[in-house]
């Protein structure tokens, strides 16, 4: 075509060619974007779901040396119906705004990972408690959210359970406990020195 | 000749207390037993269970449950846990068993309680012997309703931190005590025991701020026999008493609560029960009733 080319010097039906041509390639432009969004956005999404793998969590030694092997031991490794929690499964939340949030949070780990504040089973040890306190923290927060994506009050058959389970379940509801509460320890070691509440106490 | 004439009486008068104990004791085939388990406790000292950041069921108790509502059902796993050091035991003993299920069979003959124990030694675990001269202790503590705690946990209030044996002990000869425990208060708990060391010897005591191992009115006879692998012993207590045994009335109900030291074991080394109530003639976990 001439560098002079104008629109409004094509006949009418030369114009709504031309018309029928920009929209063509406008939406195909538009579909295309569309395409590459969706690969971005699920690309984001892989990406920010494969920091949720255990793999990922056990690629540092700091985690795979410690509350991995406890993790191993305990209930939400292995049990009778097969039913397992991973890390994210309790220490991710599953909704997507909850979810980025923790992210954006987590992001001061990679700052530890490169100071190596818990690098060694000592500083561990020594940090061991106030990391439980932050995690304890975040649950009471949300009402045991994460472990509400598996469990509920409503779902639990206590007259199924067993005598200590039933019971402190019973006071739970009455007290309108949340998860976190008593399940301190349930899938790590308990650390050291914890203050606990004098509520609890008799 | 009146020495002899005293000697006489005197024997005559202790076979017919003798005599009298002997007629009064129950058919025991046709007492009702009841299985208690008695378990292996590690270091679980009621300062221990009284801390909810310790020992959650703090929050049962709170409420008033008893010990026996959650852990009854559990406790020979509880033994089994703490015997094998997986919790609550800083030094485990390898072949320790666990736990020991009893029978425990209570009557009374409106003079006398007849309580009457039988169980299955468990295997020894080998390994030094603590207490050389006793293969086999067994005690049990009685409670009027005014120690506390003892209403949910038997004898455990008697339990503390701080007693020989226990890891945070400073004074190796610390007993037994009771929180603001005084014979005058009635805070106490009566305490009988028999051990089958040079024949089998029992002893009548209590415990208030101390262990007082002798003094008690009460026990009229205990004896213990094994046969096959299987122990029995059997007490005979006045339901009547003097000072440091507690009264036994028909109608009431007292806490109770028992321990086996098996294998040689001394101190905290013992398997004790959970806390029980024992009821004269009335409904209690053991009813001692009239035979």
């Amino acid at each position: 075509m001439s560098e002079n080319f104008r629109a409004d010097s094509l006949p009418p039906r030369g114009r709504g060619i031309l018309r029928r041509q920009v929209a063509g390639y406008s939406l195909i432009t538009l579909l295309v974007a569309a395409l590459v969004g969706v690969m971005l956005w699920g690309g984001f999404n892989w990406a920010v779901e494969a920091t949720n793998s255990l793999e990922f969590c056990i690629s540092c030694h700091e985690m795979r040396n410690t509350v991995y092997q406890e993790w191993q031991k305990t209930i939400h490794y292995q049990n009778r119906t097969g039913v397992r929690a991973i890390c994210s499964d309790c220490h991710v939340p599953k909704d997507w705004t909850y979810k980025m949030v923790r992210k954006i949070q987590a992001s001061k780990e990679l700052w530890g990972k490169l100071t190596g504040t818990i690098d060694t089973k000592e500083k561990f040890e020594a940090k061991r408690l106030t990391l439980a306190e932050h995690e304890w923290e975040r649950m009471k927060k949300s009402d045991s959210r994460e472990c509400r994506n598996c469990h509920t009050f409503d779902g639990m058959k206590l007259a199924l359970q067993k005598d200590r389970s039933r019971k402190q379940h019973e006071i739970g509801l009455e007290e309108k406990k949340t998860c976190i509460d008593c399940h301190k320890g349930i899938a790590h070691q308990k650390p050291k020195g914890m203050k606990g509440d004098e509520d609890d106490d008799v | 000749m009146n020495r002899k004439l005293i000697a006489a009486t005197a024997a005559g008068m202790m076979l017919a207390t003798a005599g009298a104990a002997q007629a009064g004791a129950p058919d025991w085939s046709k007492v009702p037993g009841k299985t208690i388990t008695v378990f292996y406790p590690g270091v679980t000292p009621i300062e221990w269970i009284r801390k909810g950041v310790d020992h959650s069921g703090a929050r049962g108790m709170k409420k008033g449950e008893t010990c026996v509502v959650c852990h009854e059902k559990e406790a020979a796993d509880i033994g089994k846990r703490i015997s094998t050091g997986e919790r609550l035991e800083p030094s485990p003993i390898k072949g320790k068993a666990g736990s020991i299920p009893v029978t425990v069979q209570a009557a009374n003959d409106g003079a006398n309680l007849y309580l009457q124990f039988t169980w299955k030694q468990p295997p020894s675990a080998g390994g030094k012997k603590m207490d050389a001269d006793n293969p086999v202790k067994i005690a049990f503590m009685l409670e009027d309703n005014k120690v506390e705690l003892a209403h949910l946990g038997g004898c455990w209030s008697t339990c503390h931190n701080d007693l020989r044996t226990m890891p945070e002990a400073a004074d190796d000869k610390k007993t037994k005590y009771v929180k603001d425990g005084s014979l005058g208060t009635g805070v106490y708990y009566d305490l009988l025991q028999w051990r089958s060391g040079g024949g089998g010897k029992s002893f009548d005591g209590y415990v208030a701020d101390k262990r007082v191992m002798e003094g008690g009115k009460g026990l009229v006879s205990a004896e213990g026999k094994e046969s096959g692998g299987t122990w029995t012993v059997t007490f005979v207590r006045k339901l009547e008493g003097g000072e440091g045994d507690i009264a036994l009335k028909p109608g009431k109900t007292y806490n109770f609560g028992f321990a086996i030291h098996d294998d040689n074991a001394t101190g905290r080394y013992h398997h004790v029960s959970l806390g029980y109530t024992l009821g004269i003639d009335t409904k209690a976990d053991i009813n001692a009733t009239k035979q």
